[in-house]
């Protein structure tokens, strides 16, 4: 009788075996060893991921960019702090600060996830295998820093943020180049290990990635976001080197390229960016300037549909809906061939030989005739054609977040147009109070 | 390591068994226990002091008992009357006693550690007893946690709402934390006691949880519920960690001890039977509106007045509170216990059967407990208890609280103006609604909410002795048990409401919930007392304790209902969430407590625990504690009529865990494209959190007067949490904005002050009197990060803000009169002292028992008022005495605040109430030839009510046992008064 208690007494003293996480799969059990359909949840939850408080992102810079006006009864900060309304200023604890920011690295820490479960998964028995997962983590990381430039600009952002309790230092504090360089390095990382992936990923893709959906082919999709990152960084050599491996095709579809898809089904998201016509109170109308600097007859004016009554809020009005995105399942794209050819035509354009130039032009050529324009026929000079193609970008890539960006580039933001008096046009948005 | 001290040190005293031995020489004493007036004393307990037997008096009596050796001290108790101690030989074994009664309850015997009790006279801290007449003697109680009020002082009891089947916050000295267990634990002869409460779900048509507030409002009732008041014989309660450090990290909101009754032990049988009926009513009513033609118009616009003033001529001009809340709820309670048994075996079983209507059509409670406890002390070497307990529960709760669909019953209620046409016509088919999304008249007579439990709870004591001489006892005392039960719950929406069809909803909804629940805890104590000559005794234990609980919750949401069915499967959508929770705590402890000659009492101890709920389960945190009492009059003659000075101090540390989840880092479903994917949380865990930690310090004396008829009592404390856990912001580039942190202190400091008097004792007529007095104020003491609003509905409304060195219930708001950061102190939450009022009054077969209980201050934020002004219903719409300009009336007054200040919402929630009331007459035995006792009462609960409080009741919660915002009031079930009438038998 005596004994046994005891007996029992020993047991009650020894250790306690650590519960794992009851309703969650946890970081930790995926890290330590990850089976294929982990890495596959973890893949998808990157796609899903990236999709969070994008609307918010593109709100965001379309807003300062002068794309769009978002109104909204029931926040009046779209139309005050995003366009510098009075002594209105961007704030660096509120939401169209904090939430894409947040998100944006939500995104990068799911890749990082990613990137430490490879190395310890027994079920990728292949080095290829284990490629080809890491060079889709780092390009999408890449990719999700891209955004986070752009907002942060010049306040440095950070690029090393695998341990939370150890984040890595601000990298391009006021020289935004250096995280350029640091983000290209990712591209770059993910590019090597991706060429040398084998013929399959050990996962799939979303049908926004259709056709991009193997090592190889996704291959093309990082030196296209590469190409964009060395354009931005003024690198027009390895821009045009990136070009000419990524899936750039001046005679094909404008609109191929990769995506965020939206769909209505359970669970699933819908496209942030769209309103239905005519709406009132909370909605997205284009900036009245999209419709009268057009050159007549393009037929991208389609991006913005008259409306039946005139939107007014907050001292501004238009009487054009963002028609962007045709219903609330259309994808949003994360870089396709219409901004590849522009790329390609900046490129040339900034090598300023004859030759280039004239590469140039027939590059803007294929995006006006698209158009519904004629050939280009202004001076076949290095300023008329940064002039044309800064045009023809505003148009082709109208609300998907390139106008500011390409604007603060050419150091042009003074010739965004003030909607009232006091208004302001930012260079970026501050870093996150939580930041600091 | 550190495990391996562990292990030595409980092996180590298990070692001295084989040590074991016999004394052989021994003698039989035997006499008669009696009172002063030569009444026999069935069940006075004699104790062979410093040897491990005794036995108890039978019905006569009369007691015998052998002794070891050739000398000896008896030590005869019993309840009530003060322990005798008498020194026996072999030369005189005929000894009979005649005890005295023991007025102030010292040597009432107070359980107070884990595996030992000691007498009150001896106790070094505060802890605060109730017996079972204090408990169930004045009049019929609905849940345990409900009777406890005003009979405590230190604690702060909330009744969430006036739904059936209960639901209470209870706050030991001020509150413990801000995110983690706000609840004392409760333990039942020994076995853990889950007191969880599982939300229902009706959240998924009230979508409460949403907008302004994310925590969920689904007025779920606390588990402690299923006890049943009248098993009970007897409830400490150890409010702070001076007194409750050997529990640990468990421990941190008060310990709870509850022991239930037991078998008589003098060869008698007693049954016992009665019957309760009665009824309650809406405790407090607000009346409606008076409305005419002018504020019709200005209320709800010109159009409405044609159609207020046809509902005028046809006499349709309806008073909705008595329609909704008017019901007068029949109370029935049956109840049926046999005890009995003799010196080796006593049982004691007990049935109740409670059967309670609510004061709105359709809600009720029905509770059925069954009780067996059974000990055996038929062998010399061991006792045994067993204890089993079944209770199954049906509560009806209706369709209360915050909602952001302005369905619920509470907010359709105060939408709709007097003059609307809600009844069903002949055929039973309701109108819509045409001021609000819902019909409540449909909603009340067709939504079903309803908890069901099936809870059963088990346990075992052994208490086995293992070696004892004439000064030295060895036992050891394993304890283990288990509780389990399962709650489901039902909420059925049929698609006819107002809200499900046309559109206008999800064509009916269909809620199942299941939440099972398994805890068991096992522990094994050795205590060894050894007593010297001259009186001085040690006493030293050490033990080991294990814990377990599982928990699954799983809720199914079924909507777009076919037809009139209500099968999960029956519906176009489903939805389903599951919660689980595990929980392994492992601990020793080991204490040695000092008594010499019972005038200084020295404690020591200290608890060692470890649990998978902190970062790294392995961690052993220690909890020590220290305390001594003085008994002054023991040392000297202290003169006068001074009977009685006690001077005690202790301290003690224990322990609270954060949330469930805090330590895991989880990755959450998140679907593309079809495709269901994991996306990292946005919450870090942290697996180095700890938990938090209570250090306490208690000081106080007590004082009694002329043989202790009068007793003063007065206890001060210090108590300092610190490491509490708070969800702190984080650098979000890290891709979390969220983390666990132990990040802040709090404090709580108050007094506690009891006068008990007894101021006329004779034959005849008996009056005892308790006159308590409590008060707390906490602070934060210190915050690791700036400042925050917390929980209720933000600051436009009011809420509370957790600011370093300001009470963490401090009500802010916005107001013109703002600080820096936009906000004006309007209040605060907790009380600014309370007093409770208890009397016991006999005159010859008359009782009459009454307690009052005053809570003095205390603010909460009443959102009632600010709805029903929005829609012009509020009954003092029309009163004017709010505005400082006297010129809006209050309606109009509140809805100009909106926006401006908060302060319109946070009221002044003090009370003075008579909690309960009972006069009871004790029929003369000879009318039944003396072969019962029969009693008849009359008795209620919050038969008055006085407070400013503008809404129902200030006793209220919204957000049920929420730590921080328990006193935030939208629209709740009103509470009631209730009535009995009860006869009763002894046989």
């Amino acid at each position: 009788m005596i004994l046994p208690a005891f007996l029992a007494m020993g047991f009650v003293a020894c250790d306690i075996d650590t519960i794992d996480d009851p309703n969650n799969p946890s970081v930790g059990a995926i890290s330590a060893n990850a089976s294929l359909s982990e890495i596959q949840n973890l893949v998808t939850g990157i796609e899903a991921g990236m999709r969070l408080n994008l609307g918010q992102y593109y709100d965001g810079v379309g807003v300062i960019g002068r794309d769009f006006y978002r109104f909204s009864t029931s926040d009046p900060r779209f139309t005050s702090d995003l366009l510098g309304k009075g002594s209105a200023t961007l704030d660096n604890n509120t939401f169209y600060t904090t939430n894409p920011y947040s998100s944006r690295y939500r995104a990068v820490k799911n890749a990082n996830i990613l990137l430490e479960a490879v190395d310890n998964s027994t079920a990728l028995t292949t080095a290829e295998a284990r490629n080809a997962v890491k060079g889709y983590a780092n390009t999408i990381k890449a990719y999700q820093l891209l955004l986070v430039w752009v907002q942060q600009y010049d306040n440095g952002i950070r690029i090393e943020v695998s341990n939370a309790d150890d984040l890595g230092p601000f990298i391009g504090e006021n020289d935004h180049k250096a995280a350029l360089r640091a983000i290209a390095m990712i591209l770059d990382e993910g590019y090597g290990q991706l060429t040398s992936g084998g013929a399959e990923f050990p996962f799939s893709l979303s049908s926004g990635f259709t056709g991009f959906d193997t090592p190889v082919a996704f291959a093309h999709v990082n030196r296209a976001l590469l190409a964009r990152v060395q354009a931005y960084n003024e690198n027009w050599d390895n821009a045009l080197d990136a070009l000419g491996s990524s899936f750039l095709d001046l005679g094909g579809d404008l609109n191929t390229g990769v995506y965020h898809t939206y769909s209505t089904a359970g669970g699933d998201a819908l496209n942030p960016q769209w309103y239905p016509l005519n709406a009132t109170g909370e909605s997205r109308v284009a900036h009245p300037s999209f419709v009268a600097d057009a050159e007549a007859g393009d037929m991208r004016l389609s991006k913005a549909t008259a409306r039946d009554n005139t939107e007014f809020q907050d001292g501004l009005q238009s009487d054009y809906d963002f028609t962007v995105y045709a219903n609330n399942s259309s994808s949003i794209p994360i870089i396709r061939n219409e901004e590849l050819i522009l790329l390609y035509a900046e490129a040339n354009i900034q090598k300023g030989d004859a030759t280039s130039l004239n590469n140039a032009v027939s590059a803007l050529d294929v995006i006006r005739n698209a158009a519904g324009l004629p050939d280009y026929s202004g001076p076949v000079d290095q300023a008329a054609l940064l002039d044309e193609m800064l045009m023809q970008r505003r148009y082709s890539l109208y609300g998907e977040g390139h106008r500011w960006v390409d604007m603060r580039r050419y150091g042009r933001l003074d010739e965004l147009p003030l909607d009232r008096s006091g208004d302001d046009v930012w260079t970026k948005f501050p870093r996150p109070a939580n930041e600091d | 390591m550190k495990y391996k001290t562990l292990c030595r040190c409980i092996l180590l005293p298990a070692l001295l068994l084989f040590g074991a031995q016999v004394a052989l020489a021994q003698f039989t004493v035997s006499g008669r226990v009696t009172d002063a007036n030569g009444e026999a004393l069935p069940g006075a307990t004699v104790a062979v002091v410093g040897a491990s037997r005794g036995t108890t008096a039978d019905v006569d009596g009369n007691y015998s008992v052998e002794i070891p050796g050739n000398a000896a001290t008896l030590a005869i108790a019993y309840t009530g009357y003060k322990t005798v101690n008498v020194q026996v030989t072999s030369a005189s074994p005929k000894v009979d006693v005649i005890m005295e009664e023991d007025f102030a309850g010292l040597d009432e015997v107070v359980i107070s550690g884990l595996a030992t009790n000691v007498k009150r006279a001896n106790l070094a801290n505060a802890v605060s007893s109730i017996t079972s007449n204090e408990l169930v003697g004045t009049t019929v109680q609905s849940t345990m946690d409900g009777a406890l009020y005003g009979k405590l002082t230190g604690v702060n009891i909330i009744a969430n709402s006036g739904a059936p089947g209960g639901g209470a916050t209870v706050k030991f000295r001020g509150i413990t934390t801000l995110n983690g267990n706000s609840q004392p634990l409760y333990i039942v002869d020994g076995v853990y006691y889950d007191n969880s409460n599982f939300r229902s779900n009706t959240n998924f048509v009230s979508a409460a949880a949403g907008q302004g507030s994310t925590r969920y409002q689904d007025n779920p009732s606390n588990r402690v519920a299923d006890l049943d008041p009248e098993d009970i014989e007897r409830i400490e309660v150890l409010k702070g960690a001076s007194a409750a450090a050997i529990y640990g990290s468990r421990a941190a909101a008060g310990v709870v001890l509850i022991t239930t009754k037991r078998g008589r032990k003098d060869g008698s049988t007693e049954v016992n039977v009665s019957q309760s009926i009665g009824f309650q009513q809406q405790l407090k009513k607000l009346g409606v509106r008076q409305w005419d033609a002018s504020k019709v118009e200005a209320s709800f616009g010109t159009d409405e007045v044609a159609k207020y003033n046809q509902a005028v001529t046809a006499g349709k001009v309806y008073n909705y509170e008595d329609e909704l809340f008017g019901e007068k709820g029949i109370l029935n309670t049956t109840r049926l216990s046999i005890n009995g048994g003799s010196d080796k075996f006593g049982y004691y079983a007990g049935v109740t059967k409670k059967s309670e209507n609510g004061i709105v059509k359709n809600t009720g409670y029905d509770k059925t407990s069954v009780r067996l406890n059974l000990d055996s002390k038929a062998f010399s070497w061991a006792d045994l208890q067993v204890n089993l307990n079944y209770v199954n529960s049906e509560s009806d709760r209706g369709y209360f609280n915050n909602d952001n669909t302005s369905t619920t019953l509470g907010i359709s209620y105060v939408s709709t103006p007097s003059w609307a046409d809600l009844f069903p016509d002949e055929q039973g088919n309701y109108p819509n609604n045409p001021y609000a999304p819902s019909n409540f008249l449909q909603t009340r007579d067709l939504v079903t909410n309803r908890e069901k439990v099936d809870r059963i709870l088990g346990g075992a004591i052994g208490t086995f002795k293992l070696w004892s001489n004439e000064s030295n006892v060895l036992n050891l005392i394993v304890r283990g048990g288990a509780d389990q039960y399962s709650l489901r719950t039902r909420s059925i929406f049929p698609r006819e409401l107002q809200f499900q069809k046309d559109g206008n909803g999800t064509n009916g909804v269909s809620i199942a919930g299941t939440a099972s629940s398994f805890g068991t805890n096992i522990a094994a104590f050795l205590v060894h007392t050894f007593t010297t000559n001259s009186n001085i005794s040690f006493r030293t234990q050490a033990g080991v304790t294990q814990e377990n609980l599982d928990q699954d919750f799983v809720n199914t949401v079924a909507s777009q209902l076919i037809g009139s069915q209500t099968n999960l499967n029956q519906a176009g959508s489903v939805q389903v969430i599951q919660e689980r929770l595990k929980q392994v705590d492992k601990g020793f402890f080991a204490q040695e407590e000092v008594n010499f000659k019972d005038i200084a009492i020295l404690t020591l101890g200290i608890r060692g625990d470890k649990s998978s709920r902190n970062g790294d389960a392995n961690k052993l945190y220690y909890y020590p504690k220290a305390s001594l009492a003085l008994n002054i009059h023991e040392m000297t003659d202290l003169g006068g009529e001074i009977s009685q000075l006690k001077l005690r101090g202790a301290f003690g540390q224990s322990g609270n865990f954060g949330p469930f989840g805090a330590t895991y880092t989880p990755l959450n479903p998140i679907i593309i494209d079809g495709s269901t994917g994991s996306i990292i949380g946005i919450t870090l865990g942290n697996t180095t959190i700890g938990p938090e930690r209570q250090t306490e310090i208690e000081m106080g004396f007590d004082l009694g007067f002329v043989q202790n008829r009068y007793n003063f009592e007065f206890t001060y404390y210090l108590k300092n949490i610190d490491d509490l856990i708070l969800q702190v912001n984080t650098p979000s580039s890290s891709g979390f904005t969220t983390a666990w942190r132990n990040a802040a202190d709090l404090e709580n400091k108050g007094f506690e002050i009891a006068l008990d008097l007894n101021p006329v004792r004779n034959r005849d007529i008996n009056w005892d009197s308790r006159i308590s007095f409590w008060k707390n104020t906490a602070k934060i003491s210190r915050l690791d990060v700036p400042a925050y609003n917390l929980g209720a509905f933000g600051a436009t409304l009011g809420t509370y803000r957790i600011e370093e060195g300001k009470s963490p219930t401090q009500i802010v708001g916005i107001d013109p009169d703002a600080d820096a950061n936009g906000l004006h102190v309007f209040g605060d939450a907790e009380p600014d002292f309370q007093m409770a009022f208890n009397n016991a009054l006999r005159y010859r077969e008359w009782e009459l028992n009454f307690l009052f209980h005053w809570k003095k201050g205390g603010e909460n934020i009443n959102l009632s008022t600010l709805l029903s002004d929005i829609f012009g219903t509020s009954p003092d719409y029309d009163g004017t005495n709010l505005d400082p300009s006297g010129m809006a009336v209050n309606g109009d007054y509140r809805l100009s605040q909106l926006g401006v200040s908060a302060n319109a919402w946070v009221e002044d929630a003090g009370y003075l109430r008579l909690r309960e009331v009972g006069l009871r007459y004790n029929l003369p035995p000879r009318w039944f030839n003396d072969k019962a006792k029969v009693k008849l009462g009359f008795s209620g609960r919050n038969l008055i009510n006085i407070f400013d409080y503008s809404s129902y009741d200030p006793e209220v919660s919204n957000f049920g046992t929420d730590a921080i915002s328990s006193s935030v009031e939208v629209t709740p079930f009103p509470s009631a008064k209730s009535f009995f009438f009860t006869i009763g038998a002894t046989f």
